[in-house]
């Protein structure tokens, strides 16, 4: 790829100026700046090195741990760190704690990246692990508590981090969400967005020029490696993620820090930061990138889809989101990040001190980065369940001027509980239960008209039905008419037909 | 000036506020309402000082509703923000924002201690006193 540029300099340069201590090194934010007064040529030949940093909850984060063995020995099977589980599926005393793990007594409230968060910090933690016993490892039970120090191995080993940008989440529907987004508002009330847009390490070498396995790193405040591409990593779309690793124990709890989204669980904060060595004039075009130039989606959450087919809403740059606020149609929407920008500076002035007093030099990758990687969705093989599958066909429905005695009469002879009403085409308007009912003869109400509920929650015919019962116990109701497009009722669907047609795991008995 | 209205069961269902309004014709702009049959509580802003802001909270205490001063909204535990800025935009009168150097910053007169920033706060560094 590099070929066709011109070199300015290599690693290897980079690093004997660090060590002569004549190295440039800027900000990315600084970077910007001195393109925008003295032009890109003078910039690219000045500067060798830009840092970058990013701050943000990274739910695939997690920690290897060696305990030790004691004695008598244990091989741990089950294993909580101050009652957050830990993954035990390795060897006696080998454990993984991921961030998003949720405390057993505490639940939202406390998880693994909190536990990560108070070993960084020194704190004790409650070590507790069960066993069936072996010959080999007698003993079935231990409680001790523990500390950072105590532990052979902490290692953090973050599966994907460092998002290169992020959709940015809006809600569309007429209840809050509580989401991995943050809290969204009713009615597009507010827009959330995550991502430090041109202080992003991977917005900065977008074609993985310098960026590759082995790349040293800041991490957590420590020393950390670029081990590969991240999971869901997706450079051809502009959405590449890493796979970093470091010794946790020479990290610092003011760049991991345990967080918990209300509702959502639990996960870990963390800071990156990286070196771009500026190698030729295209990465010093790349490295000068500004929020203007970095476009992301805003993704209505309010769709109980796949987050690739949540609806695009709007698509904006990181200039326009970190404004504060964002214009939706005619409306002006308050927009807000839910990573730290503030750390983000903080990371990448750090990592450039770090690089100017000659502790920190630059590495060259062992292997550069896939550059085309295809992010798949799950496909669900056999068949599941659809409304479809479930609902009632034959379903009963009224009209709006209906007395209602005769309503209540067809209600008890049909055995059923909820009728909707329709207009003449047969779109629906409204539904009655036979709560309704009691309540209409208990008022002296006539009409249907009079005491129908005229919002209605409904469902499509292709709706998941686990979807739709979530739907129902949320509005805390117990029948959904289902429509077409047109909204035309063309069945119904109850709790009843739930229950007594799916068991378990969505298969539909015979 | 920022206060908090209190109506007795006794007082609730008098239009107490209107009417300072039209006597004073100082637009009395209400944040937030809770009101049912027992009792209600505003908060309320009151574009006044001086003699007139007097006025005003006198004539609520004639009519028998109890004057709040705000004395605190919410904590924020300054060692905690991490400045990620998820309360910013869930606020309904926009009292938290960022400033200049991208460090929070709550303005506190516009505060209506509603405590969503509370619950969403990821580090739990707001608390309602």
């Amino acid at each position: 790829m590099s070929k066709n540029v011109e070199e300015l300099r290599s690693i290897d340069e980079i690093n004997e100026k660090i060590r002569r201590g004549d190295v440039v090194v800027l900000t990315a934010e600084e970077m910007i700046k001195l393109v925008e007064s003295s032009g890109i040529e003078i910039a690219a030949k000045e500067v060798d090195v830009v840092t970058t940093g990013t701050f943000g909850a990274m739910c695939s984060s997690g920690v290897f741990l060696n305990f030790g063995h004691s004695d008598p020995p244990i091989k741990m099977t089950k294993c909580w760190l101050n009652d957050v589980p830990v993954y035990k599926g390795l060897a006696a005393v080998d454990g993984y704690l991921g961030a998003t793990s949720l405390s057993e007594t505490r639940g939202f409230e406390y998880g693994g990246g909190h536990v990560i968060e108070d070993l960084v910090s020194g704190k004790e933690v409650v070590l507790r692990a069960e066993s069936y016993g072996t010959d080999c490892y007698p003993r079935r039970h231990i409680e001790t508590v523990i500390t950072i120090d105590d532990l052979n191995q902490a290692i953090l080993v973050n599966p994907r981090n460092c998002y290169q940008r992020y959709d940015a989440a809006t809600n569309s529907s007429d209840r809050v969400l509580y989401t991995y987004m943050g809290t969204l508002l009713p009615n597009y009330g507010n827009i959330t967005f995550s991502g430090a847009g041109q202080l992003n390490p991977l917005c900065k070498d977008p074609n993985y020029e310098t960026i590759g396995l082995g790349t040293r790193i800041f991490l957590g405040g420590g020393i950390g490696y670029i081990i590969g591409e991240g999971t869901q990593h997706s450079p051809k779309s502009g959405y590449g993620t890493l796979m970093v690793k470091g010794d946790l124990k020479q990290m610092n709890s003011r760049y991991l820090r345990g967080a918990s989204f209300y509702r959502y669980g639990t996960t870990l904060y963390v800071g990156v930061g990286i070196p771009i060595p500026i190698l030729n004039m295209r990465v010093a075009k790349t490295a000068a990138l500004k929020d203007e130039d970095i476009i992301v989606n805003i993704r209505d959450y309010a769709a109980p889809t796949r987050p690739d087919l949540r609806p695009i809403v709007k698509k904006v740059s990181y200039a326009e989101l970190r404004s504060g606020k964002v214009f939706l149609g005619d409306r002006e929407v308050p927009s807000s990040s839910l990573s730290s920008y503030r750390m983000a500076r903080e990371i990448a002035e750090t990592l450039k001190k770090w690089i100017l007093e000659g502790t920190f030099f630059l590495t060259k990758p062992i292997e550069p980065l896939p550059r085309q990687r295809e992010f798949k969705p799950l496909k669900i093989r056999g068949k599941e369940l659809r409304v479809g599958d479930v609902m009632n066909r034959n379903v009963v429905t009224a009209k709006p001027s209906d007395d209602i005695k005769s309503v209540a009469s067809k209600l008890v002879e049909k055995g059923i509980d909820h009728l909707p009403v329709t207009d003449d085409e047969g779109r629906l308007i409204g539904i009655v239960t036979s709560w309704d009912l009691a309540k209409a003869l208990a008022q002296n109400k006539r009409r249907l008209e009079e005491i129908m509920t005229k919002k209605v929650i409904t469902a499509f015919e292709k709706e998941s039905v686990d979807v739709v019962a979530r739907r129902m116990a949320r509005y805390n109701i117990s029948g959904v008419p289902v429509v077409d497009k047109l909204n035309h009722v063309i069945g119904i669907l109850t709790t009843d037909d739930i229950s007594r047609k799916v068991v378990g795991g969505g298969r539909v008995t015979p | 000036m920022k206060v908090k209205l209190i109506y007795s069961r006794g007082v609730v269902e008098k239009p107490i506020l209107a009417d300072i309004v039209l006597k004073t014709n100082v637009l009395i702009n209400i944040l937030e309402a809770k009101v049912n049959a027992q009792k209600g509580e505003l908060v309320v802003s009151i574009p006044a000082t001086g003699d007139k802001l007097k006025e005003v909270l006198s004539l609520f205490k004639e009519a028998g509703v109890q004057v709040q001063e705000f004395v605190e909204t919410l904590r924020i535990n300054w060692d905690k923000c991490m400045a990620c800025g998820a309360c910013i935009s869930p606020c309904p009168t926009r009292a938290l924002s960022f400033k200049e150097d991208w460090t929070l910053g709550f303005d506190e007169e516009k505060c209506v201690a509603c405590g969503i920033c509370a619950t969403v706060c990821p580090v739990k560094a707001i608390t309602m006193p």
